[in-house]
């Protein structure tokens, strides 16, 4: 039993913990986050610590609890987040964040062409149609809206329901291996993967994009400024700021969010994404 | 039909076998005796193809080479019987038919065990009632699991009957009647070689062969047979 | 019908699923498995990811040993307390082992899995909460098996040292416990095999170790580096299973090898906990209920469960069928010899070794989603674990009555049929109803597939945080083990027994 005692809670709490939902590959989150902690902790003085999760939904639990006090959310489970922990808030996106976009993509042999109306999402009705993670908002919340808009929902899918692939790379993968004909995911994933020549045009085709909304921001928990000394959010919230190209360090991190800059962000952004996450129950 | 060599199969101390030479021509009943550690049990091993002695030669029907169809011919009654347990009587009897079995018949006993009637009679040559037929073995006694075996071989039709002291476990009467029956299945093409662990049992045979420390002590009809021989045979 | 005919019955599920084949089948991702499996003979040697591989393995080996020992602990104490015999002697009536046996039967009813991703809502994202996880199940089946070995032990020496005299406690332990250790310890260290690959599993579902490594790496498609993770779980699995193995044959004489093993096992993993961060700490902080999610919810209680049962029970007899068949089928068309051997080994390793959830992506690659790919994944994998223990039982089968056979004039694949397949039959197939029971549990993992059934219902309540939702399909999970649990042992109790047995002779007593 001797073993079970806590390890000094009180040092612990000293070091900020910050975390991500798991939307990349594992090898490319460690590296980005090693360095952010690394800067983060140069710049406000306090020893930060990166810890992975892998999960969606466990980084939600994981800030719930207060196990992490910084997370890089998705838009939905950033509002899932932040509904069940009291005090949290939102205090960075990056600059593309504001006008975040995802991609219906399809395998050549499923015979869809690209459109430009919304309404033309009705073209899927039948088809066998993948979303990413059950909670990703770009993967899975946003898609699901439009094609709601459009008049589909998921029981229109071939077999009376949509796969769930688990990530944007999978899902890119299976549309274009032909298990799915149809799938959804983030832009900027569909983006980079086809600047990277990962993408078989002759296999898979663009479909459409949809239009602009919030997605991933920063929450941070709300004692940060009891446990650090006061004024600790707005410290943290501007040095994520502060990061600029014009840095060796920051220059890669960014880089590696694959973002300009991060700009201010508040809660309100995000009322959008949650009156959608309603609508669809995946916020209760 | 069986044709030793001068067969030699070596022993941690000293050879289980050494230079021994004897034949067996359809027909014939021939008894091995000899004190345990004679070897009777390896003789019976080299004549069923089990062991490969290290000298001499064997012919089994005329050829030295012992092909998987001609196996089927060779049937073995073993010391330790060697039935199969977690399964039905029946479904030991028909082990005994494996060879004789196309590839479908051998999936289909495995699903409903076939040709219950030459079971049946089987297991009445050996003075057991057919209603043990679909009991699994392992409700079976010492004796009845050895007449099971006995039935087994017959399922089999082999030509060469070899026989490890079949009659072990049985009380005399019972033993004797079924040794009747074994002798009885010996006509032509049929032959039997059996060790035997009393020497009073020995009428019927057509010869008998002694065996002292894996050498060949007499091979003489039971007639010739003198008290001497035996007195040599146990000292 | 003959052990080796029903062990071959199960392969007629192939008919159903090789129909199916060709209207699943869209290959599109062919090149992916390619890349997959020569990946495996140049998996990445990128330092950093070895040594977060070789922390991700040592996380999973430290929850799979901790909750092994803690489910060893659990199932001792419940099982002696909850054993017929036990309370007999102490209390004289057998009322309060029954109903604890009853009560051991709810954490039992839920997969370690679901377990896990309850306390994971609950006290958040540790392996602590992993070893919790496998822990509360484990231990309570473990409990079963000690007080069904208990109740099944011969009273004649219990009941000579109580009239001679000796207080029940004492007779109890000194009439009961010799006879129990050697099957105690050799389920156990079977259960310690289950729990390596329960650990590998609740990784995959975000409670940290190899588990987690492998979902991520093969998710974005990284076969390099998910080979670099594979082949360490290999080495360490096939490492466990063989000392164990070995084990075993000792385990009759427990001497003191074993006893300073395992005082040296025990030592490395008190600093190693401290070492890994498994944080015992969590699982005494209060655990706190969010608030804003009420967990009675009555339309949660409303959905289609004919449908949902349905086919969460087509997927779960699908796939043990299959698992219980691809042994056999294919010892029969490779045939018994040592390649072959050595190929289905191997093959069974893998198998085993990858996780259900990941074998099913890679299915996705060359099969349409729907029941095929995951019947397919989770039967493969079950057929790894039954596979081994097949093979072993083969190995163990006493030489004679297949020797006889052959001498007999019986070929090769008629000797393993009637000798090897009848001998290893009965307690293959009452291993294989017992694994059908896992199935059921585990088919929560497959939801990914878009096989449909309970899973994709209980993952998608799970991400909306719908814990109203979430409660009824955990009780409908739990009422289908339990049911599911007493008709295997019914299945399994028939089966040992045989057709017409007599008293005193059952064939369990040799098998």
């Amino acid at each position: 039993m001797l073993l079970l005692a806590p390890v000094a809670p009180a040092l612990a709490s000293q070091v900020l913990r910050i975390s991500a939902i798991p939307d990349q590959n594992p090898e490319r989150l460690n590296r980005l986050y090693g360095l952010l902690a690394k800067e983060l902790s140069d710049q406000l003085g306090v020893p930060v610590k990166y810890k992975p999760v892998v999960d969606y939904g466990a980084a939600v639990t994981g800030f719930r609890r207060g196990d992490l006090d910084l997370v890089w959310f998705g838009g939905l489970t950033g509002v899932q987040a932040r509904l069940q922990t009291p005090g949290s808030k939102v205090i960075a996106q990056r600059d593309v964040d504001a006008k975040f976009r995802s991609v219906f993509i399809a395998n050549q042999s499923a015979g869809l062409k690209p459109f430009s109306a919304q309404n033309d999402l009705q073209q899927l009705k039948g088809k066998r149609f993948a979303f990413g993670s059950e909670s990703s908002t770009s993967g899975r919340l946003m898609p699901q809206y439009f094609l709601a808009q459009a008049g589909v929902t998921p029981k229109d899918f071939a077999s009376g329901r949509p796969g769930f692939s688990g990530s944007h790379d999978a899902t890119l993968a299976l549309v274009q291996s032909g298990a799915y004909q149809a799938g959804a995911l983030n832009g900027q994933v569909w983006d980079s993967r086809l600047k990277e020549g990962k993408v078989d045009t002759n296999k898979v085709v663009l479909l459409w994009r949809t239009p602009p909304y919030a997605d991933y921001h920063w929450i941070a928990q709300g004692n940060l400024d009891q446990r650090f000394g006061a004024g600790f959010t707005g410290k943290l919230q501007q040095s994520l700021l502060n990061l600029s190209p014009s840095q060796p360090r920051q220059k890669t991190i960014l880089e590696l969010f694959a973002a300009g800059r991060f700009i201010p962000a508040k809660d309100a952004d995000y009322a959008n994404i949650e009156a959608v996450g309603r609508s669809l129950g995946k916020i209760r | 039909m069986l044709e030793l060599r001068d067969v030699t199969v070596p022993g941690r101390e000293r050879p289980r076998l050494r230079g021994l030479s004897l034949s067996l021509k359809p027909g014939e009943c021939v008894a091995l005796v000899g004190a345990s550690g004679a070897g009777k049990s390896t003789l019976l091993a080299v004549a069923n193809g089990l062991i490969q002695p290290t000298s001499g030669s064997v012919q089994w029907f005329g050829e030295q080479r012992l092909r998987r169809r001609m196996r089927s011919r060779i049937g073995t009654l073993w010391q330790d019987l060697r039935l199969i347990e977690g399964l039905s009587v029946q479904h030991n009897l028909n082990t005994g038919r494996l060879a004789a079995w196309s590839w479908w018949q051998v999936l289909l006993n495995l699903l409903q065990p076939l040709e219950s009637r030459p079971c049946a009679e089987a297991l009445a040559q050996v003075e057991l009632d057919a209603s043990l037929l679909p009991l699994p073995l392992s409700s079976l006694s010492g004796g009845q699991r050895q007449r099971v075996a006995l039935a087994r071989l017959l399922r089999q039709n082999a030509e060469l009957l070899l026989a490890d002291e079949p009659l072990a476990q049985l009380d005399p009467p019972l033993a004797r009647r079924l040794l009747q029956l074994l002798l009885g299945l010996a006509m032509p093409p049929r032959g039997l070689l059996m060790s035997l662990h009393r020497s009073d049992w020995l009428e019927g045979f057509d010869r008998v062969v002694g065996l002292r420390h894996g050498e060949l002590l007499f091979d003489c009809s039971p007639e010739a047979l003198s008290a001497a021989d035996l007195e040599q045979l146990y000292s | 019908m003959s052990p080796a005919g029903q062990l071959l019955l199960p392969a007629l599920v192939l008919l159903p699923l090789l129909a199916l084949l060709p209207g699943a089948w869209h290959g599109g991702g062919f090149d992916l498995i390619g890349q997959f499996l020569l990946a495996a003979v140049q998996p990445s040697t990128d330092p950093a990811l070895i040594v977060a591989s070789l922390r991700g393995i040592a996380v999973t080996v430290a929850v799979a040993l901790w909750s092994w020992l803690f489910s060893l602990l659990l199932g001792v104490i419940g099982g002696v307390l909850s054993a017929e015999v036990v309370s007999r002697t102490l209390w004289g009536c057998s009322w309060p082992a029954l109903l604890l046996r009853r009560l051991l039967a709810i954490p039992r009813s839920l997969h370690e899995l679901l377990w896990g991703l309850i306390l994971l809502q609950l006290l958040g994202l540790h392996p602590a909460v992993a070893v919790l996880a496998i822990a509360l199940p484990y231990g309570a089946l473990f409990a079963r098996v000690v007080a069904e070995q208990l109740d099944g032990l011969p009273r004649r020496n219990l009941e000579a040292l109580q009239l001679a005299g000796a207080p029940a406690p004492a007779a109890l332990l000194m009439a009961l416990s010799p006879p129990l250790w050697p099957q105690l310890l050799s389920y156990g260290g079977y259960r310690l095999e289950c729990a390596l690959r329960s650990a590998t599993l609740l990784g995959v579902f975000g409670l940290g170790g190899i588990g987690a490594d492998l979902r991520l790496a093969l998710q974005s498609l990284q076969f390099h580096e998910v080979w670099t993770s594979l082949w360490l779980l290999a080495a360490v699995m096939l490492a466990l299973e063989l000392a164990l193995a070995r084990l075993r044959q000792r385990w009759q004489e427990p001497n003191r090898e074993l006893l300073v093993g395992f005082a040296a096992l025990l030592l490395l993993l008190l600093p190693s906990s401290q070492w890994l961060e498994l944080r015992w700490q969590v699982l005494f902080s209060p655990w706190q209920w969010p608030e804003v999610l009420p967990l009675w919810d009555p339309n949660g209680w409303l959905q289609d469960w004919p449908q949902l049962i349905g086919s969460t029970l087509l997927l779960t007899a699908l796939a043990a069928l299959l698992a219980v068949a691809l042994l056999p089928l294919l010892l029969l068309l490779l045939g018994p010899g040592r390649w072959p051997r050595l190929l289905l080994s191997a093959c069974g390793l893998l198998a085993r070794l990858l996780p259900p959830p990941l074998t099913a992506l890679l299915l996705l690659f060359v099969l349409q989603p729907g029941l095929l790919p995951a019947v397919l994944a989770l039967g493969i994998h079950n057929a790894g674990i039954l596979g081994r223990l097949g093979l072993e039982g083969l190995d163990a089968l006493p030489p004679q009555p297949a020797q006889a056979l052959r001498l007999a004039g019986s070929s090769p694949r008629q000797v393993l049929l009637v000798a090897g397949f009848n001998g290893i039959g009965r307690s293959y197939l009452s291993f294989g109803a017992y694994r059908a029971d896992v199935i059921l549990r585990e088919s929560v993992v497959v939801g990914l597939v878009g096989a449909g059934g309970l899973g994709v219902v209980l993952l998608e309540s799970l991400s909306s945080f719908a814990w109203g939702e979430v409660l009824p399909v955990l009780v409908v999970y739990a009422v289908l083990t339990l049911v599911g649990e007493q008709l295997a042992d019914l299945y399994r109790r028939r089966l040992l027994s045989g057709p017409l047995p007599r008293e005193g002779c059952s064939p369990l007593a040799n098998s």
